[in-house]
């Protein structure tokens, strides 16, 4: 099953989804980077390096977030996708607005 | 051309299912010899969107009605096929007209994403039924 770890740090907040993040677990996703919006935190980090398994409503959820974290004047970043993840923001041209940053510390600061 | 692993696997149209399906999907590809990543990758990604559709459709049309699906997983030699089997309302779609979103759009992307993981991917209606057949070269 899917969990997702919110840690805070210097300069924003990293989640970090744990598992599938799919149609039964994107709203989970959703719901904590709201969260983390309405409490002020403006760069949301996405750790995926322990996301094994995304699909059509992860990535909505993933395109939803970046789209409030811009609109609250910040941002989201995706870090350390795995091979399955890589291959389907590839599919879906989603590379081009969620590029991968080297590390958490990097997408933190840049 | 010799048949390897089967499975079936019948459950209800909830989100939950995905779940079922992706635990079952698991344990079938680990019976398969030989089979590589990227395939595995490109067929439960499809498996997945398909298996979402029709619990999606099943809701937007008939709300949760008891409605359950049925998935045979099956492989040989050449390639890996899936088959759903519903018997909810006809789904209408046209598969000929799906395109991938774009990359603003917050859904959308199911339907375009399965067409392009597998190699051949087949709606239709059978006794009353609807049948989704989905297929990957090995």
């Amino acid at each position: 099953m899917t969990s997702i770890d919110v840690r805070e740090a210097d300069g924003g907040v990293v989640l970090a989804p744990t598992g599938r993040l799919t149609v039964v677990t994107a709203p989970q996703l959703r719901n904590a980077v709201a969260e983390r919006i309405a409490a002020g935190d403006r760069i949301i980090v996405v750790d995926l390096s322990s996301t094994e398994f995304v699909d059509s409503s992860g990535l909505g959820a993933l395109v939803s977030c970046l789209k409030s974290a811009r609109q609250a004047g910040g941002d989201l970043r995706i870090v350390a996708p795995t091979e399955q993840v890589s291959m389907v923001l590839r599919m879906t041209n989603l590379d081009r607005i969620l590029q991968p940053r080297a590390s958490v510390a990097d997408a933190l600061q840049s | 051309m010799s048949e390897h692993a089967h499975r079936v696997v019948e459950v209800p149209a909830t989100i939950e299912s995905i779940d079922v399906v992706q635990a079952e999907f698991d344990a079938w590809w680990n019976e398969l010899d030989d089979a590589k990543l990227e395939t595995r990758f490109a067929f439960e990604i499809a498996v997945v969107e398909i298996a979402t559709n029709i619990v999606e459709h099943t809701h937007r049309v008939e709300g949760s009605a008891g409605r359950r699906f049925q998935l045979t997983l099956s492989a040989d030699d050449e390639a890996v096929t899936a088959v759903f089997s519903d018997n909810g309302m006809p789904a209408d779609i046209d598969l000929s007209t799906v395109t991938m979103a774009d990359v603003d759009d917050e859904s959308g992307r199911g339907l375009a994403l399965a067409i392009t993981a597998l190699d051949s991917l087949d709606y239709g209606r059978e006794n009353g039924r609807n049948i989704w057949t989905l297929v990957c070269r090995r």
